[in-house]
């Protein structure tokens, strides 16, 4: 089964922007393309969370059978555990669908954005997760206003 | 109980003669700090913001046009604004040159380099201030797990000393801050990703809110290499006291970002 596709429903623009401004400190984008996701699936192996950057190693099955050992890149465990994060938080020999920044040169290697599991909880990259809660703040926000009352 | 009430205020007197005597402040920063609550302008100043980059946040926030835009446009929006309205005017001929750094030759991320003081003074994440001994503080933070000594007896700079990555920092209390001037810095790079010189001078003015829960920092820079006028920076941390820092290691380079496409 071919595991690896291309997902642009995923291509959102907050997304997409999100990653210019909070992973500029970390020069990510010499290494990821922030203009494009895509999601593998596969098995993990490995999770280290460490600093500088938190690394997660995925083995994926592609439809000839064989299997390519992905490396997934992630903000350090400095952001991670702010996030609530710990190193059981992923553990070896679950099964994951991974969303994330590929490399400009397509090679095995993403920088996460979000994980799904089998039963379906999502996990969020920290600092994406942050700016999902502003905006469900100014939603309710914006809810609260009273109605504009309008001139006779 | 006149003579209980006068031991105590009589304690309370030789207490407050000997924290003075030994520069303690009024109100202590001592503790761990980290990550601000998730608010728009906090969020926006958990790395490094400008009055011109708030002011613009706000205006954005508050026109119900922007109703339906994500956060991360406005915040992205607001930063563009302060690089471009506000940081690039005060840039250099000299510093224009190299800005901004350049992310696929940034030798933090290419070369693993450790970021210099200009950098990791508002940097992201925890930030803890010790009393190390009478004469001084030590500030780690977080991002790289670096350290800095900030003397609170006045010492100047030793004459003849070398620029280093952390510079020199002699601190003092004002009222309720915490104010640190720093100078012998070796040249690197600003937050802002310009280039800044050794005679780049910094002074840091600490407070603590009412309540204690949050650190905000303003941070004057000047060089006459790199600035043409003064750059004021802020910053906010949350009081943490369960946050901890991880040391760094195994920092890796990345052997892919010179075939960027």
């Amino acid at each position: 089964m071919t595991t690896v596709r291309h997902s642009l429903l995923l291509l959102i623009p907050a997304l997409t922007v999100s990653v210019d401004v909070a992973s500029a400190h970390h020069s990510f984008a010499a290494v990821y393309d922030q203009k494009r996701t895509i999601t593998v699936e596969g098995v993990v192996t490995e999770f280290r969370l460490v600093n500088p950057h938190s690394l997660m190693l995925i083995d994926v099955t592609e439809a000839s059978g064989r299997v390519v050992k992905w490396t997934v890149e992630f903000d350090g465990r400095l952001n991670l555990t702010e996030g609530g994060w710990t190193e059981r938080s992923i553990v070896a020999g679950e099964r994951i669908t991974v969303t994330g920044n590929p490399t400009h040169i397509d090679s095995p290697r993403l920088f996460f954005r979000r994980l799904t599991r089998p039963n379906g909880i999502e996990i969020i990259r920290p600092m994406d997760a942050q700016e999902n809660t502003i905006d469900e703040q100014r939603r309710r926000a914006r809810e609260k206003k009273p109605a504009a009352v309008s001139s006779p | 109980m006149h003579r209980i009430s006068a031991v105590i205020a009589t304690v309370g007197v030789v207490l407050a003669c000997a924290a003075s005597a030994t520069g303690q402040s009024p109100q202590t920063f001592e503790g761990m700090w980290s990550d601000p609550p998730v608010t728009p302008e906090d969020n926006f100043c958990s790395w490094w913001c400008t009055d011109a980059g708030v002011e613009r946040l706000r205006a954005l926030l508050a026109d119900p046009a922007n109703d339906a835009r994500p956060f991360g446009q406005l915040v992205a929006e607001a930063n563009a604004h302060q690089e471009n309205q506000y940081i690039r005017p005060r840039l250099s001929a000299a510093a224009l040159k190299t800005y901004p750094l350049d992310v696929a030759t940034d030798p933090g991320f290419t070369r693993c380099e450790p970021w210099g003081f200009a950098r990791q003074v508002t940097s992201r994440h925890q930030l803890q201030i010790r009393r190390t001994g009478p004469d001084r503080l030590e500030m780690r933070y977080g991002e790289w797990d670096a350290h800095r000594i900030v003397y609170l007896d006045g010492r100047p700079r030793p004459a003849g000393q070398a620029p280093t990555l952390m510079g020199h920092s002699v601190g003092r209390y004002e009222g309720g801050a915490l104010v640190i001037e720093t100078s012998g810095v070796a040249p690197s790079w600003t937050q802002f990703r310009s280039a800044h010189s050794d005679q780049l001078r910094t002074i840091e003015r600490y407070t603590r809110s009412a309540d204690g829960q949050r650190l905000q920092l303003s941070l004057s820079m000047t060089d006459p290499w790199g600035l043409r006028e003064p750059v004021v920076l802020k910053k906010v941390w949350r009081w943490a006291p369960g946050a901890e820092i991880a040391p760094y290691k195994d920092c890796q380079r990345p052997n892919e970002s010179a075939t960027r496409k």
